[in-house]
């Protein structure tokens, strides 16, 4: 009736409507604005970085070497998806758990309302920005390690097959373990509880598992689906009897491990879109 | 326009929102009043989709909340507890936000200024005050230039300028012909703010009426009585929707009956009487009778919901 009264500010605009690419945006300034996300993406690439050198100054892993070891320098650039993956997990259960501790989440499904798009416009956003994270850092440490290691004359270039997959694949692994813990966090709603069960996927299945191929034997088996398994597949050399031996134990081809690490991703995203679309906010 | 049919939220065993029925109109400022607990937070996350309603619905101008394009230009929410990253600038915030729907910084420095909050906009909202995390949140409400604006209780921890500026504010949107609910537990508030009275107690709907209306009815057949015999005085004008109410004075107030018909009946029954006032009420006593817990059913004679027309 008094419609017609109503001013509408010319600051928004009649297109002023909900897209995913809008929701995107959205939420890569949310990620981008955070003090923490900064810490925690510069830590990776520090200690990343740091560390590989650190090991390739000190010879570690290739002692007593006289010819150049591909499977030892991937090894050495990639060694700091250690504890990468656990801050790229931790950064991933706070995207979201950080919204449902002080209130946001509120904010962010009343603005978007079906609320699954948010859940894949964090996914998507934060995969991104980890994985080219991750990139920086694993090609960063080889870069960084070569003049070490080429003046022992074991330095190996970018162009040896296998090389640059594998950096890529580390990358790609953390890309896809901040993206895992954004699931159980969404699922779990609780920076303790996501943090936790995140960690305890990544760190405690590959401690117990072992221990457990004692009482049974089908712990060796699916040794290699683990999620932190399959995530070190994902930054290894295609095989050959060398890298088999250098490994010491069985690990799925890059690609297969790819798919697994994918797999345990999407299936923690299910989880967490159900917990999402049905729960109140 | 906002319509809710049925709407019923439960939370276990506990009923929070039972199977209410309202509109609330454009044009006008309507007051979502009700004591703590009364549901008022829990009606309003329904309508914004965040809560699901057991069973019952809310729509807002035809539509369910999520089934809209643009919900931000549908709907401006304030929630009652602080919905904000701490972490994130206010201005941070409020580009987020805008950024769902293509929003632009234009639109977001706008309701900065518009709340006052250009001194603080590059702050992080963890060190804000309340009523800084009140002018923040209004300020994302209004972000979409939404056509309904919702607040729950807007003037919590606001200082009296800035109370009277959310005053202000919502009457000139209502002005607008926006849709306006405003909730609060604070009657003063409503009296010099709101037009239209939805008052919730325990999760119904026990008035529905313009302000004066609601004063009107709900204390306009209030009569205080002093009488030497009270008990004598009570057993004569017992009825189904007659109630006594003792005050700390030995006074009495009878509502439901006219001073007449009491005086009469204690005439006729040889009662003595003291004292014998019609109370014209203010919107407070209004409130307190709505919902008082003892008389809360009974003295709702302005209830328009079916259920309590039924009856
Ligand atoms: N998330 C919840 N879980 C359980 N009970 C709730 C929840 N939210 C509200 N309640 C209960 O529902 C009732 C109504 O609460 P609320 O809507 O906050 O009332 P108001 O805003 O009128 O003070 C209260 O008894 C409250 O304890
Ligand atoms: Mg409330």
């Amino acid at each position: 009736m008094t419609a017609a009264t109503l001013t509408p500010s010319p600051t928004v605009r009649s297109d002023a409507r909900l897209t995913f690419p809008r929701i995107l945006r959205s939420e890569w300034i949310k990620l981008t604005s955070l003090r923490s996300t900064l810490w925690s993406l510069g830590l990776i690439v520090a200690l990343g970085v740091g560390l590989s050198f650190l090991v390739a100054s000190l010879g570690f892993g290739m002692e007593g070497a006289s010819a150049p070891d591909p499977g030892a320098v991937v090894t050495t650039a990639t060694i700091g998806v250690s504890f990468g993956q656990l801050i790229a997990a931790v950064l991933g259960v706070l995207m979201v758990t950080g919204e449902y501790s002080t209130g946001m989440i509120r904010s962010t499904l009343a603005a978007v309302p079906a609320r699954l798009p948010v859940l894949a416009a964090k996914s998507l956003v934060l995969f991104l920005l980890v994985s080219a994270v991750g990139a920086i850092t694993m090609f960063g440490s080889w870069a960084a390690t070569y003049p070490v290691l080429d003046a022992q004359g074991l330095a190996v270039g970018l162009a040896e097959p296998g090389l640059a997959p594998a950096l890529a694949g580390a990358a790609v692994y953390l890309g896809l373990t901040a993206v895992f813990a954004l699931g159980l966090g969404t699922l779990l709603r609780s920076s303790a509880g996501g943090i936790a069960a995140s960690l305890g996927v990544i760190l405690v299945i590959p401690t117990v598992l072992p221990l457990l191929s004692l009482a049974v034997d089908w712990a060796d088996e699916v040794a290699p689906y683990i999620f932190s398994n399959a995530g070190v597949a994902m930054a290894r050399l295609p095989s050959t009897e060398s890298v088999e031996e250098s490994i010491g134990q069985t690990l799925l081809e890059p690609g297969l491990g790819g798919l697994v690490v994918l797999a345990w991703t999407l299936v923690s995203l299910t989880l967490g879109a159900i917990a999402l679309r049905r729960r109140d906010a | 326009m906002i319509e809710a049919r049925a709407l019923t939220k439960k939370f276990g065993k506990r009923t929070a929102v039972d199977g209410i029925d309202f509109r609330v109109q454009p044009g006008q400022v309507t007051g979502f009043l009700g004591p703590n607990g009364a549901g008022k937070s829990t009606t309003m996350r329904m309508i914004a989709g965040l809560d699901r309603p057991t069973s019952g619905e809310v729509t807002v101008n035809g539509r369910h909340y999520r089934e809209h394009r643009a919900p931000l230009r549908e709907v401006g929410i304030l929630l009652d507890a602080k919905a904000v990253h701490t972490g994130r600038t206010a201005y941070r915030h409020l580009l987020a936000m805008a950024a769902t729907h293509g929003i632009g910084a234009s639109r977001v420095r706008e309701v900065i200024e518009l709340a006052g909050l250009e001194s603080v906009a590059h702050k992080r909202v963890g060190g804000f005050s309340l009523g800084m995390g009140q002018r923040l949140g209004i300020a994302a409400a209004l972000l979409g230039d939404p056509a309904t604006v919702i607040l729950d209780e807007p003037v919590n921890g606001l200082d009296p300028e800035g109370v009277r500026w959310v005053r202000t504010l919502v009457r000139g949107l209502a002005a607008e012909g926006r849709t306006v609910l405003l909730s609060s537990h604070l009657m003063s508030e409503m009296a010099q703010t709101a037009d239209h009275l939805i008052v919730l107690g325990r999760g119904r709907v026990v008035a529905d009426a313009t302000v004066d209306e609601v004063i009107a009815r709900a204390t306009g057949s209030s009569v205080r009585v002093r009488t030497p015999d009270l008990a004598r005085l009570h057993r004569t004008i017992a009825a189904g929707d007659v109630t006594v109410t003792t005050l700390d004075d030995g006074a009495a107030v009878v509502s439901g009956l006219t001073p007449t018909q009491i005086g009469d009946a204690a005439a006729s029954a040889g009662v003595a009487i003291h004292e014998l006032v019609a109370l014209s009420g203010s919107l407070e006593d209004a409130y307190l009778t709505l919902t008082a817990d003892d008389v809360e059913y009974r003295s709702a004679h302005v209830t328009r919901t079916p259920e309590e027309v039924a009856r």
